[in-house]
């Protein structure tokens, strides 16, 4: 497979101008995923029945969403900047296309199938298949990003 | 644990395990958190959060902890030379301090409205502090005198721009 070269030169990128650029970026990346992907969880646990009975999965959805967004946000702003550091790097090493590809099924899903069996209360079994499908699709991705740095 | 530490595959693993860990029930605490301020899930009652998130929130410490102290036991020699992971360590401490503090918050938060404040905003700092002692620990530069012993640091070191 042919490599990506595309002709830019991230010493022009501030970003790499100072050490901690990168990890402060990395930092806000994991607090982002942890209360999107913990959010989304919440409400995987309850369509899926084996946690948070006490609400309904759409009570749940409705009241976790902002934060889940919120999260997304703070991931789909701080990835971009993580990236302009080394394009090239990036999009030659097969974990983070991996990645990305990944991240695209999973916000896809979380805001059509996901979305609309939680607020439908469906039956257990529509609900626990959806919530285990969206723990592997958001699981995937956090594998795949950290063995960006091991590929 | 020689093993951890020269296979290609196991270090990344058990790596992902502790993130995989600190994606599914990180997002756990923060909305224990802001329930204790007010701010997220307002509908439910109080101990409804916290008594359902609970057992998860366990789970999610063993697991977090565990893959982190496997990781631990393959690079504890050059651990110990690591300010940032000694941070993380004291942050783990006062985590524990934290929970002993504030159990009758966290048994009986209605009964304790002011200090449920306190013990959310404290949880979020450390919390927060953890993560970044964390994430700092691969940034540490291995002095010259350590480096011939311990090979440079982890693989991800490589993104370190100076």
């Amino acid at each position: 497979m042919m490599e990506i070269q595309i002709p830019y030169d991230p010493a022009t990128n501030p970003l790499n101008n100072n050490e901690w650029s990168f990890p402060l970026l990395e930092i806000i990346h994991i607090v982002g995923f942890a209360i999107a992907i913990g959010t989304i969880f919440m409400v995987d646990l309850r369509l899926i029945g084996i946690g948070m009975k006490r609400q309904l999965a759409s009570q749940l959805a409705k009241d976790l969403d902002p934060w889940t967004l919120g999260g997304l946000i703070a991931v789909l702003m701080s990835g971009p900047l993580i990236f302009s550091s080394d394009p090239n790097l990036y999009l030659n090493n097969f974990s983070f296309q991996f990645k990305i590809v990944a991240l695209l099924v999973a916000i896809l899903y979380q805001y059509t199938v996901h979305r609309k069996v939680a607020a439908s209360d469906s039956s257990p079994v529509v609900g626990a298949l959806v919530g285990i499908i969206s723990v592997s699709l958001w699981i995937s991705i956090v594998a795949g990003g950290l063995f960006i740095a091991f590929a | 644990m020689t093993a951890l530490r020269e296979s290609a595959l196991v270090y990344p693993i058990i790596m992902t395990g502790h993130l995989t860990g600190m994606a599914l029930f990180g997002g756990m605490i923060c909305i224990t958190d802001m329930r204790l301020l007010g701010w997220a899930m307002r509908d439910t009652p109080i101990t409804d959060v916290i008594e359902q998130l609970r057992v998860w929130k366990q789970i999610g410490f063993v697991l977090v902890v565990g893959c982190g102290a496997m990781l631990l036991g393959s690079k504890a020699e050059l651990y110990y030379y690591n300010p940032f992971y000694w941070t993380k360590m004291a942050l783990l401490l006062l985590v524990g301090i934290h929970a002993l503090a504030f159990r009758n918050v966290y048994s009986n938060p209605t009964a304790f409205p002011g200090k449920a404040k306190v013990a959310a905003c404290l949880s979020l700092l450390i919390w927060v502090g953890l993560v970044t002692a964390g994430r700092s620990i691969a940034y540490w530069d291995v002095p010259d005198n350590l480096t011939p012993i311990y090979g440079s640091n982890s693989p991800t070191t490589h993104h370190t721009r100076k």
